[in-house]
């Protein structure tokens, strides 16, 4: 039971990232600069939580997430720039950007002061059941949100107008166009989106993970998330699923005396699926058929 | 002024005004830290041309060389490796692994086999997408970022595990043994003594410099003017068009890519063989993102990359003077690079953009300009 409380714990951010790729690669653009949002997420998720508790840590990685993902969405789908390029650029400004406002706000150039997280909820009856007291107590409420986001985000995209628009964009933004949609608004909430999901994801591992913020906390869960989203087939339940299943890889490779196997190919297992899920090894992967492509509306 | 006269006047203007906002970007960030930007900006050019700077500033280019070279290389035909980062750091544990492993050999023979197993770990890290790609229709954007990752945890367990230094065993250092001496590239003192340039004693500049611009010239004649060059550029023109013509569109996306990846095996060997002489778990990680920054800058051009790299030196080589001597954090200089590389993408789109409509025009008005073989 330590051990699925664990990997519930480990789980999250990937999740909450995961979903963020979904709505933006649903809308048709890839985002591979999630891990720089994280990591932007984790800073400043940190930084809200010292100077005003956790609420508002959680609010400062999400408005963070939301203006780095504004720049993928102006860079992409205004400008037409190709989406690998601009996640590129963007890891790699999120990287500095971070150093620097550590070392600014923080006076060190890797890790924050400690910061307070949420008080743990926890399940009444069950938490007094000594076997299941592991995960029916010291609950993050984070990690209910993230529960309740999987469930929300389903329905977005199965029973809303937005959603349902969203895909379309996704998969034909020519014909959506044609139908009097806005291709570019309908994408740029999708990455918008993403933006806020890839934060929020960051302030956990800082607030209710580490209990502070360090360089390189986020060990490539952006792109973890992107592998679970492929695995999940694009869809809000099987990225739960996916995320979940790489969730307690991770929790596993912490427990390496019990295992036995050397930490390190656990930790490569959610990578090499993921390869396997892309290459149809496992099972037919069908991305939404305009990811990754610019849409250039006609002029004249 | 003509249109062509513009569009040739706006391509080479582009990536200096990209250079200009990321200047501008660092500038406000200077200033809003309260220091004077143009003095920091005169201190590491001051900085940078001391003699000690010039040679680490091409030390630094080396690696970026390759890493660029092997980006555009994969860029040039549309296909995106994003994995030199796994590539160069299999391709430098192999070329480790021959180099402490043999012992005994002259180096005429030992460095280039040292040099080989980079080449070919760097290969093998690049056959696992593309032929994914060829054959199961994977993108290799994913399969690259993946492999990167596997990458990283099979050569710290290769390191931790399996080739550990057994002298160093009750230390925290976990290295490889060293090197043997016939596996270690030669510095470049004793060349340049003879042109008349004293390199500082403690420079680790060394001969993969010139022979990571050799290969860019050579890339770049290749290119223009061989048969395999014409097809590289056809393809990278329109593979559907390409593929129409004969040009057997998968065999040049395989050997374009694995090119790629055995120029990425090159990219650790600059810090491998010419300066640390054994991989430890602090091996420099990044080098083969910053070559995807190099290529983007370079327009995926061969000789662009020799310029755009030693840009990155100069850069990387100025943060650490400023750092130092005007406490301007260093990051600074890494958020004017993102802020470049961000606009100059922007700026070439917007000049391919012009480009487009230009062709355009000139097919709408008949005998406007003469059709060039593109035009058609």
């Amino acid at each position: 039971m330590e051990l699925v409380a664990s990997a519930i714990r480990l789980t999250v951010p990937i999740l909450l990232a995961s979903l963020g790729a979904v709505f933006s690669e649903r809308g048709g653009v890839v985002n591979i600069g999630l891990e720089g949002i994280m990591i932007v997420g984790t800073f400043f998720g940190a930084l809200g939580a010292l100077k005003y508790g956790p609420a508002a840590g959680v609010a400062m990685a999400a408005a963070a997430g939301l203006a780095l993902a504004l720049l993928h969405a102006v860079v992409t789908i205004t400008f037409h720039v190709d989406q690998i390029i601009s996640g590129v650029a963007l890891n790699m400004l999120a990287g500095g950007l971070t150093r620097f406002l550590s070392i600014l706000l923080f006076g060190m150039a890797t890790q924050s002061p400690g910061v307070p997280g949420f008080a743990p909820l926890s399940v009444p009856l069950l938490r007094d059941v000594p076997f299941l007291r592991p995960v029916a107590s010291g609950i993050s409420p984070l990690v209910v949100l993230a529960a309740l986001a999987v469930v929300a985000a389903h329905l977005i995209l199965t029973r809303t107008v937005f959603g349902l628009r969203l895909r379309a964009v996704g998969e034909n933004p020519h014909a959506a166009d044609t139908l009097g949609l806005n291709v570019y608004v309908l994408r740029y909430s999708g990455v918008l989106l993403s933006g806020v999901f890839a934060g929020v994801a960051g302030s956990y591992l800082a607030i209710e993970q580490g209990r502070h913020y360090f360089e390189g906390m986020t060990q490539g869960r952006g792109f973890i998330a992107l592998a679970a989203l492929i695995f999940g087939n694009w869809w809000p339940v099987g990225a739960a699923a996916a995320s979940a299943l790489f969730g307690f890889f991770d929790a596993l490779s912490l427990r390496v005396v019990v295992t036995g196997v050397p930490y390190q190919f656990i930790t490569a297992l959610p990578y090499a699926v993921s390869i396997l899920v892309l290459a149809g090894v496992v099972r037919r992967a069908r991305p939404p058929a305009a990811a990754g492509r610019p849409y250039v509306k006609e002029e004249g | 002024m003509s249109p062509r006269v513009r569009l040739t006047v706006l391509q080479a203007a582009a990536p200096l005004v990209a250079l200009l906002l990321g200047v501008v970007v660092a500038a406000a960030i200077m200033l809003a830290l309260g220091h004077d930007p143009v003095a920091t900006f005169a201190l590491m050019a001051s900085f940078n041309l001391r003699p000690a700077s010039l040679a680490s500033i091409a030390f630094k280019a080396t690696p970026l060389i390759f890493a660029g070279l092997a980006a555009a290389m994969a860029f040039r035909v549309n296909l995106w490796n994003i994995g030199v980062e796994g590539q160069y750091y299999i391709g430098a544990f192999a070329a480790a692994m021959v180099g402490f492993g043999l012992r005994g050999l002259p180096a005429v023979i030992h460095l280039p086999l040292t040099i080989l197993a980079g080449v070919a770990g760097g290969v093998l890290w690049a056959l696992p997408p593309i032929l994914l790609r060829l054959r199961r229709g994977a993108h290799e954007v994913i399969t690259t970022i993946m492999m990167n990752y596997i990458a990283l945890a099979l050569v710290h367990y290769l390191l931790a595990d399996v080739f550990r230094d057994p002298a160093q065993a009750g230390t925290p250092r976990i290295r490889t043994p060293l090197l043997a001496a016939s596996a270690r590239m030669p510095g470049l003192h004793d060349a340049l003594a003879l042109a008349g340039i004293e390199l500082p004693g403690h420079s680790a500049l060394n001969w993969l410099l010139p022979v990571g611009i050799l290969l860019c010239v050579a890339l770049a004649l290749l290119l223009s003017t061989t048969r395999a060059g014409y097809e590289v550029r056809a393809v990278a023109h329109g593979a559907g068009a390409a593929e129409a013509a004969g040009i057997p569109l998968d065999r040049v996306h395989l050997m374009m890519f694995a090119g790629s990846g055995a120029l990425a095996g090159l990219v650790g060997l600059n810090d491998l063989l010419g300066f640390f002489g054994y991989f430890d778990v602090d091996f420099p990680k990044g080098l083969g993102f910053l070559g995807i920054s190099v290529a983007l800058l370079a327009k995926n051009h061969p000789v662009g990359i020799i310029f755009a790299a030693l840009l990155f030196g100069y850069l990387d080589r100025g943060a650490e003077g400023i750092q130092v001597f005007s406490r301007v954090p260093r990051e600074v200089i890494t958020i004017l690079q993102a802020v470049t590389i961000l606009a100059i993408v922007v700026a070439y789109e917007g000049v391919s953009r012009y480009l487009r409509a230009l062709r355009t025009r000139e097919a709408a008005v008949p005998g406007a300009a003469t059709p060039g073989p593109e035009a058609a």
